[in-house]
């Protein structure tokens, strides 16, 4: 039996959808007709990137976000998928604190990407 | 427009092409991957003539078969290195999709005004087929084109050379070995030297989601040239630009096919990188151009150029160089390759507060991609760089667009100025702001032809 999960969509009028909890939420809300955008479909470029004001995902498979962007909310939806219920705000008016100018708000060491990031000092 | 009067495409000579007839119609890519608008990037046609009542308009607009490609760089699938081949001709535009994988074939031939979709080979069918992602440089080597891709299936550096036939088929990867390189962007190669020159830009996985500058300490990106033996398919030496080199991207040799002397822009540097074969047969390289960081009102360091492209006059004679982020073109007299001289510059858009204005258009972004016509007279500037770079330095752009202006360079004395009744303001699609990048004129331009 499929399990399910309720998707919401604060920033389209509170709308939910019913998904398969072990599909990537691009591919099952885009079969239900949210145009969302996207590029490499794989985790490693974030135009699909969307923020998830409540619930978890699964995005293990995601190599572009760095931590700061993470802490701040960001999913890519081309590989991540509902571990519980949801709220997401889609499209670029959620991506208000994805992009930075990085010469005037540097990074710091706990916030870069995964592989090279190193644990924030207590 | 089509190309010079005998045999295949192109022309026999630099010389000639410079002689060849003005340019009239110039194709642009211009993208919504990125910009909240859900429509295909496009290729967009261009009216270059000014006897034209459509002048510096876009008169056609070719969408992609989906969205979320961004389209970037592009080229051709015959150029000056088979004019001796008469059954081929100039007539199809290879248009990458850097984050979708997704090579698109377009027919530029038939109606040259309104080109049409040829064919697509599948993204996907690339990543199975040959492990290659994040596709960039596209160049013809006789009848047969090589596509540069900075990734992997995964994203992950360096990638390799995606090897085409003259049918679009996949001959698989083009290269023997790879080597050591660690990452790939552009090429350029001269046969008559058995040599081709990579540079380095990063992993897809690393500049797909924007600039983390704290990545060039962590060695996520590039500070090198490589030297191929061009018939072996195999890199032979690497150039370590360190510090003077970071994040060297264009590569561009002279035209004339004698000559050793090329020339990389390292983009995050801001320098220009000279390379030549010495009278030893050895590979040496030198800095011959440095652009100083600028300091800026708000920013607490200050604020490096971003060179993220040069060009080459067919006559050898001027480099052009940008600065994305400052905001100017320049214009350098090469004559003698080792000691550059500046001669013109020009401002629009930019961080600095140069030229926010041109031609009664806000400019968002900087000046990033042109193309110079064959006479050197006429140089197409636009002004976004990448969705995501775009969005982090110019955000702006996603409600203004991007712009295409025209410089009118003096090919005697020197000297740039932009052109006051030449701009086409992307701001202004009818689908909404557009971002344009990279252009190619149908018969040929000044990045486009080698020769063998």
């Amino acid at each position: 039996m499929t399990e399910t999960r309720t998707i919401t969509i604060s920033n389209r009028g509170g709308a939910t959808y019913q998904v398969d909890a072990r599909r990537p939420l691009l591919d099952t809300l885009r079969e239900q007709d949210v145009d969302l955008p996207y590029g490499c479909k794989y985790g490693g470029c974030i135009t699909c990137a969307a923020k998830l004001t409540a619930g978890d995902v699964d995005q293990r498979r995601q190599v572009a976000l760095n931590n700061r962007q993470i802490n701040n909310g960001y999913v890519l939806l081309c590989v991540a998928r509902a571990v519980t219920d949801i709220t997401l705000e889609i499209g670029v008016e959620s991506h208000d604190k994805l992009y930075r100018n990085p010469f005037l708000d540097p990074l710091e060491p706990h916030e870069l990407k995964a592989d090279i990031a190193t644990p924030k000092e207590a | 427009m089509m190309d010079g009067a005998c045999c295949g495409p192109g022309y026999a000579s630099p010389a000639e092409a410079i002689k060849a007839p003005r340019e009239k119609l110039l194709y642009t890519i211009a993208i919504y991957t990125g910009t909240g608008i859900q429509k295909p990037d496009y290729l967009a046609t261009v009216d270059a003539d000014p006897d034209s009542p459509t002048y510096s308009q876009v008169i056609h607009r070719l969408e992609m078969p989906g969205i979320g490609d961004e389209l970037h760089h592009m080229g051709w699938n015959a150029c000056s290195s088979c004019h001796d081949d008469s059954g081929m001709s100039r007539k199809y535009l290879l248009v990458p999709g850097v984050r979708s994988n997704n090579i698109h074939v377009i027919d530029t031939a038939t109606d040259p005004r309104a080109p049409r979709l040829h064919k697509v080979i599948d993204g996907a069918e690339i990543k199975s087929k040959t492990n290659l992602s994040g596709p960039h440089t596209v160049h013809c080597l006789g009848s047969e084109i090589i596509i540069s891709f900075l990734g992997d299936a995964q994203g992950e550096a360096p990638g390799g050379y995606l090897h085409l036939n003259k049918e679009f088929e996949i001959q698989g990867r083009w290269e023997e070995t790879m080597g050591d390189i660690p990452f790939s962007y552009d090429f350029w190669y001269q046969p008559r030297h058995n040599v081709m020159v990579s540079s380095e830009w990063a992993a897809p996985n690393t500049f797909m989601p924007g600039f983390d500058l704290e990545e060039v300490g962590h060695l996520k990106y590039g500070r090198r040239l490589h030297i191929w033996d061009f018939e072996a398919r195999k890199p032979v030496e690497t150039m370590y630009l360190g510090e003077d080199g970071l994040i060297p991207l264009e590569v561009k040799f002279h035209h004339d096919p004698e000559s050793s002397h090329g020339f990389c822009g390292a983009a995050l540097s801001a320098n220009v990188i000279h390379f030549w074969k010495s009278e030893a047969g050895k590979w040496e390289w030198e800095k011959i151009i440095d652009v100083e960081n600028e300091p800026h009102p708000e920013w607490p360091i200050p604020v490096p150029g971003v060179m993220s492209a040069i060009l080459v006059s067919m006559d050898d004679k001027y480099l052009y160089l940008n600065n994305w982020l400052h905001g100017d073109m320049r214009q350098y007299d090469i004559s003698d390759p080792h000691n550059p001289v500046l001669t013109g510059q020009v401002w629009m858009g930019g961080l600095l507060g140069k030229a926010p204005e041109v031609n009664g258009v806000k400019v968002a972004g900087g000046p990033q991609m042109y193309q110079l016509s064959l006479d050197g007279k006429r140089l197409y500037v636009t002004t976004s760089l990448f969705s995501t770079w775009d969005n982090q330095f110019y955000p702006e752009i996603r409600t203004q667009g991007g712009v295409m202006l025209m410089i009118d360079c003096d090919v005697e004395n020197g000297g740039m100025k932009i052109n006051p009744d030449f701009i086409v303001d992307f701001g202004q699609e009818p689908n909404g702001p557009s971002r344009c990048h990279e252009t190619r004129y149908p018969g040929g331009d000044c990045t486009s032809d080698i020769w063998l």
